[in-house]
């Protein structure tokens, strides 16, 4: 029991740590990453392929940092000089490809047959009985760093110029900004985090498949971002507890309600998860927490 | 070659359809549908209902399909889409994103996630002029043919067609022309639901229905939309063709399974090439 | 009876007036020309009588029916014929689907037919006839301007509300457009006419109207305010 609360937090710390990388491209940057979970896959596959092959833990980490950064502008330079929708697609399409190539490149990742043994961080230095508890509080301890890493970049310049392209790509181009460099950096921030939730997938699981990977975090991302306010971080970490929390642990259900399987148990949480999404964005369009402003920003 | 290029054709006419309803909402609504996809899977498992279930004959269940998609298409607009009107294709965007979701799993929920078929016959392919081609494959031709004719002379030639072209083109003017852009945004909902519908009920002659059947198909509909030029519905089935051709063919160099990734490849190609789209025509487009 | 009356209307966007109480009269079969300096709410104005702009406060009253709370659709069917500004014609749309899709969705007044209106508005605008089966996206400026015009009059409208119709026109196409606004004007329509170009103007209408700021700052004969002087340096930039 202890073990499953355990378990289900660290849950909550990396969807929450995802959703706070989607406020940052998404909420700030009026960035749609719909492919939230292929940059995630990768963080994850980089990071746990390297643990496996002996590079230290948090050196592995870092590489799956820098690569999905990378990567992330990358994809976004594709399409960041149209709208929404173009990187909405492309980002996606982008995550699908991730998938497939993780799937079929058995020579480097194994198929389908996954990544096995990933070791945590200072597994050596901690006694088996408290390698969740040490793990608990390194996934916290990334979640607070990554918290106060985005409010300091919310209230810095950057920040506002992150709104000021999002809120009128024209005037910020007009003002001689470089909207396209604003952009793919904050995509590539935006990246960097998510690399930081898949590499504490990749340890919290120990062994990786390409099923664990799919559009749910995406879902879970949007949800958390929506119902705190868009560009909101306190408001995203708030409903990223919330929300998973509840979604987490609505597994138990299963045992209230007896009579529904645990496919439609897990189908039925996801359709309240779409359902749940639209009803926010119609009622409850600016979520709990009004975003952060300057005080000199636009109001 | 030519059995490569046949393929791709009909996997071109395929993704037609989806592809034009796509076009055919954004053109009018203002927003990438992402339900798509979860729109097809719907239609798939709604015919399969009557076909399988009452035991209706395909095309009989294609149609009560069709009609219970469109009722459904309907009320989704009602509920979500209409509330939204005004915020922007971002929210409309995200909107869509959490009604495929939901629809996606109200599938699992009901039908289970395990695969199903249609019950028809099945029968031998036919061989012409070297080609092998399947019953499927006909019936897709001819289907799909069908359909873009309906849908090519009712927006030429009709009232309707006219109204919706007005509307996409400049809903202000076409406000103060008279058209009433309530009924247009709910023929466009019964048209795009049908087309979702047909598209998959030929997905799943060709293959499974399951409930990932529509998702599989985002990427290649998006794509050949982008190549079409996103809102420009007749040209986004040329782009469906391109698209379908070029996966065909990259299969003589890449395993199926990455055909995907010949999508993708395309649209970045695109997008960073010729964003309008290879058709948009010059001049009228806006 | 009056054509068009509006009552104190406060209107703007997104919750931003740009009109402050704004009133005026038009009699039916009558004419007025609003004149103004750039910005100061005139499109802004015609929207909201047209029913593009809803408003915050205040009356629309179309032939003596309050048609405050009718979108722009159900105002047209009412007889009431638009030109907007900019954007007037639909582009990927042929010039005659303009005018048809223009006639099709309001119910002829006096039973005409499409070809009947038709050759009514050809005969008013000759130059278009050639075009009838080009896009319109791909008119010269004059041409969609005329193509707006005749589009607007297709379904014999009872009033014809013109936003700066001669925008972006030679002076000499501007001439001959304005000799069509008169013919129209002739015939019985009750006319609301937005324009730059006072002098051509204010020379077609009964009355004149002066906004600056989204208020009415003057409201006379359309002469008298041609030749009052003051009026001119202070808001028309003179001629
Ligand atoms: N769609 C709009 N949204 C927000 N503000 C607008 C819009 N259209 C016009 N405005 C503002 O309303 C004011 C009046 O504009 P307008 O009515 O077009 O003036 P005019 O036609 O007299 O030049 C201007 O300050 C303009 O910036
Ligand atoms: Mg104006």
């Amino acid at each position: 029991m202890i073990s499953y609360v355990a378990a289900t937090l660290v849950l909550v710390a990396i969807a929450t740590i995802a959703g706070l990388a989607l406020n940052l491209q998404w909420g700030l940057g009026g960035l749609v990453n719909f492919g939230l979970f292929g940059f995630y896959m990768l963080g994850a596959y980089v990071c746990a392929l390297l643990d496996t092959k002996g590079v230290p833990p948090l050196a592995a980490m870092a590489a799956a940092i820098v690569v999905t950064a990378a990567v992330s502008a990358a994809v976004s330079l594709i399409s960041v000089r149209l709208s929404e929708d173009y990187l909405a697609i492309v980002t996606l399409g982008f995550a699908e490809c991730v998938r497939l190539f993780i799937s079929y490149e058995e020579w480097l990742t194994r198929g389908t047959l996954g990544v096995p043994g990933i070791v945590r961080p200072f597994a050596g230095s901690v006694p088996p009985e408290w390698s969740d508890a040490v793990f608990l509080a390194f996934a916290y301890a990334w979640l607070a760093l990554v918290f106060l890493l985005l409010r300091k970049i919310t209230r810095a310049p950057f920040g506002r110029l992150v709104r000021a392209t999002r809120d009128d790509a024209t005037v910020a181009e007009a003002l001689g900004k470089n909207v396209l460099a604003v952009r793919a950096k904050v995509f590539a921030i935006g990246g960097a985090l998510l690399g930081v939730a898949g590499s504490l997938h990749a340890f919290h699981y120990s062994y990786i498949d390409p099923t664990q990977f799919s559009t749910t975090l995406n879902a879970y991302a949007f949800m958390a971002v929506i119902i705190g306010g868009r560009g909101s971080h306190l408001g995203v970490l708030i409903a990223g507890f919330t929300v998973i929390l509840l979604l987490e642990g609505s597994r138990f259900l299963a045992d209230v309600i007896p009579f529904l399987d645990g496919a439609q148990l897990a189908a039925l949480r996801l359709f309240l998860v779409g359902a749940g999404l639209v009803a926010i964005l119609i009622f409850k369009p600016d979520g709990l927490v009004r975003e952060y402003r300057l005080r000199s920003g636009a109001s | 070659m030519g059995q490569l290029i046949f393929n791709g054709l009909v996997t071109g006419l395929l993704i037609a359809l989806p592809a034009l309803s796509l076009a055919l909402v954004f053109s009018v609504l203002r927003f990438a549908n992402y339900a798509i996809g979860s729109m097809l899977t719907v239609g798939a498992y709604l015919v399969y209902a009557f076909n399988a279930g009452l035991g209706w004959p395909l095309p009989l269940a294609a149609l009560a399909g069709g009609a219970v998609g469109a009722g459904l298409a309907l009320a989704i607009d009602r509920l979500v889409y209409e509330p939204l009107k005004g915020r922007g294709g971002v929210t409309l965007l995200v909107a869509s994103i959490g009604v495929g979701i939901a629809l996606e799993n109200a599938v699992r929920f009901i039908a289970g996630s395990s695969t199903r078929g249609f019950a028809v016959e099945v029968a031998r392919p036919l061989r012409l002029h070297g080609l092998r081609i399947n019953q499927e494959q006909i019936t897709t031709i001819a289907t799909v043919l069908l359909a873009l004719a309906v849908v090519w002379i009712v927006f030429r030639f009709t009232r309707l067609g006219r109204a919706m072209r007005a509307v996409a083109d400049n809903a202000d003017l076409a406000a103060v022309r008279g058209i009433p852009r309530r009924q247009v945004v709910c023929a466009v909902w019964v048209i795009s639901s049908v087309l979702a519908t047909l598209a998959g009920v030929l997905v799943g002659l060709d293959g499974n229905v399951d409930p990932q059947m529509g998702w599989n198909y985002i990427l290649p509909v998006f794509t050949a939309a982008i190549l079409g030029g996103i809102g420009n519905p007749m040209a986004a089935v040329a782009g469906a063709v391109v698209l379908g051709i070029t996966e065909e063919l990259a299969t003589l160099v890449l395993a199926p399974h990455y055909r995907t990734m010949v999508a993708f490849a395309v649209m970045a190609l695109l997008l960073l090439v010729r964003p309008t789209g290879l058709f948009a025509a010059q001049g009228t487009a806006k | 009876m009056s054509g068009l009356v509006l009552e104190n209307v406060v209107a703007g966007y997104r919750g931003r007036p740009v009109l402050h109480g704004v009133s005026l009269s038009v009699p039916a079969r009558g004419s007025l020309t609003v004149v103004g300096p750039n910005g100061s709410g005139k499109s802004t104005l015609m929207k909201t009588v047209v029913g593009l702009v809803q408003p915050q406060k205040g009356r629309v009253l179309l032939e003596g029916e309050d048609v405050t709370r009718l979108d722009a659709p159900g105002r047209a069917r009412r007889g009431l014929g638009h030109v907007p500004q900019e954007a007037n014609v639909f582009r990927s749309l042929s010039v005659s689907e303009n005018l048809k899709v223009a006639f099709e969705f309001i119910p002829a007044r006096s039973g005409a037919t499409f070809a009947s209106r038709l050759e009514a508005v050809l005969a008013l605008f000759p130059e278009i006839r050639p075009k009838l089966k080009v896009a319109a996206g791909h008119l010269s400026g004059g041409q969609r301007q005329m193509v707006a015009m005749a589009a607007a009059l297709m379904p014999e409208p009872s009033v014809l509300a013109l936003d700066e119709p001669s925008a972006g026109l030679s002076p000499k196409n501007a001439e001959l457009l304005f000799a069509a606004i008169a013919r129209i004007a002739s015939t019985g329509v009750t006319l609301l006419m937005i324009e730059q170009n006072t002098r051509l103007g204010l020379a077609v209408a009964a009355r004149g109207l002066v906004l600056v700021a989204g208020q009415v700052k003057a409201e006379a004969p359309a002469t008298d305010l041609l030749s009052d002087g003051l009026m001119q340096s202070l808001y028309l930039g003179g001629h």
